[in-house]
């Protein structure tokens, strides 16, 4: 009893956000041990709440929410934000269109995820949050390597470029499009997984603050899934 | 007689071209040519321009058809259009002409008259310029009569093609037409003789009636095509609603289904089959759906999925714009089956299109494959994946998976065919599992048996390491 009380308090505290009752609960109950539910929020305003009372560490984010401004998820992130300063959020989305996830990120997002994902796949997707990696499902890499010119041979010449991505990064992206794990990918390109996970967030970054009109455009051209 | 969606300036001149069978750069030297004497050229084009109906985006698009055979369709289209060369219409031709016979305009006959009215009121006019004596009192009122020839032509064209809804209408309308072209012609001559302002206002008057009937049917075409958008339009956003409806509910639902019920189970693949039809439909829209290599791929592992407990889990990059052959589509699916068939489970497929050339990489997490135990498949992925592949100019490779795990197959296919295309891997011919990592370091030749255990080369296979 106190080593369950005692993980509990280990657990990652999370606080789900999704307009589905039936989506909260049944993603409440898939979730692994190491995940501890703080609360559900279902609409931009009760998020918005909830996360600045409870702090968690990790929101887990629908892209689509009624209320507030009508700015969905990246409406939350951008009102929670300042107030949990500690809150870092993971976007989820039932295979949405490319702008609304790309929006969500460029709010501040650590990564995105697919609905249809499995409960131990986004425990493990929020623990990486929580660690401070960014979390790319294969969609969301493939859509950076065509955002970022990628495929027509663009990259980047300096490491503080924005608008393109250096061909280490372009190699982890490719693979991460090919379905491969961080674990994977370190193995493939014989570097370390924290070296992975460098470029990664990297690529989060370039993908937050790039002024490349192409992703905009991309993302409104394009469905992810 | 339409005009060609692909057009330099309105299309009137290849249009013509197309319609008569004359060489398009005959019809336009003739048309600069007009232009130059008074500007008749410019009229003539206007008017055609405005009344010559656009053709259509054609028959083409309404059916799917096989990559190959659209490609072709579009190669020999747009030479066509371009006007280069106006033999090469062969497909484009009974297009146009299915369009004619549905066309209220299929006989020019008004528009010849219109020009030669046109015609004549230019020769007038540079005639007059030159200080020839023109009667005008004579040319003026044939203007009057060869337009409104043309027109009731034009009026009963409509009707007899059907064109028209109304057909009374449009008669009324181009008696009405005669009836004032004659009262023109009548003014004109008493306006000759002896002026007097009842009668100078009438002919304005009947003269801006005349116009007016002129200009009816271009009004009423404008008006459709108004309420035709408007229609489509409602439907769009009515489209949306539904989609947005179903979005919310019945997509999250699946959603949770396949997450409850693993990749696996039935439950979860029913679901993906659902969430899949029900997306095709909200997103890509009736009837447009693309034919390139991605969403070919994507129809691929949806109709796999349905036999299989697997899902495909495609990712595209760069625009397909390449022809890519059948044998490619041809040996990616059996690359797919394959992983369906002995690995299941979640199946990455990955698709680059680049301008260098078209790479497919489709790694399964299953317990990898050796072909000595499935001596069958061993042709079956010899032939159907690797010789095709070595036909259609690309190659082939199947290695293990990430981390030793599961099978990684590799269709590479280079844009331009052999020569300046970078060196594809070694052939496969003996190895049962070859092994070309395109990385630095040599990949250890491991087989995995289908029980996952690792098993060294072994010397019966005659493996071979790169």
């Amino acid at each position: 009893m106190t080593d369950a009380r005692a993980a509990e308090q280990h657990a990652l505290p999370v606080v789900i956000v999704d307009d589905h009752s039936i989506f909260r609960s049944g993603l409440r109950t898939e979730l692994d041990a190491g995940i501890r539910v703080l609360g559900e929020a279902a609409s931009v305003d009760e998020a918005v709440a909830l996360v600045v009372a409870q702090q968690p560490r990790v929101v887990l984010l629908d892209v689509h929410l009624p209320g507030g401004q009508g700015g969905g998820g990246a409406e939350v992130i951008r009102m929670a934000a300042p107030q949990a300063p500690g809150t870092l959020f993971l976007a989820l989305s039932v295979s949405d269109a490319a702008d609304d996830v790309v929006r969500v990120i460029r709010a501040g997002a650590r990564g995105y995820i697919t609905k249809s994902a499995s409960g131990a796949e986004v425990s493990d997707a929020a623990r990486r949050v929580a660690d401070g990696d960014a979390v790319f499902s294969p969609k969301l890499a493939g859509f950076v390597l065509d955002a970022f010119g990628a495929v027509s041979g663009e990259t980047a010449e300096s490491t503080d470029e924005l608008d393109r991505l250096s061909v280490r990064e372009q190699e982890v992206m490719r693979l991460i499009a090919r379905g491969y794990t961080y674990k994977e990918v370190a193995g493939s390109l014989f570097i370390s997984t924290k070296t992975v996970e460098t470029h990664v967030s990297a690529v989060l970054r370039k993908l937050q603050l790039s002024s490349r009109h192409e992703l905009t455009a991309w993302a409104l051209a394009r469905k992810l899934l | 007689m339409t005009r060609p969606k692909l057009r330099l300036v309105g299309g009137v001149c290849a249009g013509f071209a197309e319609h008569t069978g004359v060489p398009v750069s005959a019809v336009r030297t003739a048309t600069l040519i007009l232009t130059f004497c008074g500007g008749f050229g410019v009229l003539l084009y206007a008017w055609l321009w405005a009344t010559v109906p656009s053709a259509d985006s054609g028959p083409v698009g309404e059916q799917a058809l096989p990559k190959s055979r659209l490609v072709l369709a579009t190669e020999t289209r747009s030479p066509a259009s371009q006007g280069s060369a106006p033999e090469v219409v062969p497909g484009n031709h009974t297009n146009s002409t299915t369009v004619d016979a549905a066309s209220a305009r299929s006989a020019p006959v008004s528009e010849i008259l219109l020009g030669v009215a046109l015609l004549a009121a230019g020769v007038a006019l540079i005639a007059g310029r030159l200080g020839a004596d023109i009667p005008l009192a004579v040319v003026i009122p044939a203007i009057v009569v060869l337009a409104g020839i043309s027109l009731a032509w034009r009026q009963f064209a409509d009707i007899r093609s059907g064109a028209a809804k109304r057909s009374s209408a449009l008669l009324m309308r181009t008696l009405g037409a005669l009836v004032l072209v004659a009262v023109g012609i009548l003014l004109f001559f008493v306006t000759g003789e002896e002026p007097d302002v009842w009668t100078v206002v009438i002919a304005a008057v009947s003269v801006l009636l005349g116009m007016a009937v002129v200009l009816a049917p271009w009004f009423i075409r404008l008006s459709g095509d108004l309420v035709e958008e408007r229609e489509a339009r409602v439907r769009e956003s009515e489209r949306a609603e539904i989609a947005a409806h179903l979005h919310d509910s019945v997509l999250q639902t699946l959603a949770l289904i396949q997450q409850k019920a693993g990749p696996q189970s039935d439950a979860a693949r029913l679901a993906r089959a659902q969430e899949r039809e029900l997306r095709e439909w909200l997103f890509t829209g009736a009837g447009s759906a693309p034919v390139d290599l991605a969403a070919e791929l994507r129809r691929i592992a949806g109709v796999i999925e349905e036999d299989f407990a697997v899902h495909f889990e495609v990712v595209t990059v760069g625009a397909s714009t390449q022809d890519v052959p059948e044998g490619f589509v041809a040996a990616a699916r059996e690359a797919m089956l394959n992983a369906a068939r002995h690995a299941g489970g979640s199946v990455s497929v990955y698709l680059e299109s680049s301008p260098t050339g078209t790479e497919l990489s489709i790694t399964d997490r299953g317990p990898g494959f050796s072909l000595a135990d499935i001596p069958e498949d061993r042709m079956g992925i010899r032939e159907s994946i690797l010789g095709r592949m070595r036909r259609v100019g690309g190659s082939a490779a199947v290695r293990p998976g990430p981390g030793g795990q599961g099978t990684e197959i590799l269709l590479t296919l280079p844009a331009v065919p052999s020569s300046t295309a970078p060196p594809p891997p070694p052939p496969p011919v003996p190895a049962p599992r070859e092994l070309p990592f395109r990385s630095s370091a040599p990949v250890p030749p491991v087989t995995l048996d289908r029980n996952g255990h690792t098993r060294g080369p072994e010397p019966t296979h005659g493996e071979t390491t790169p």
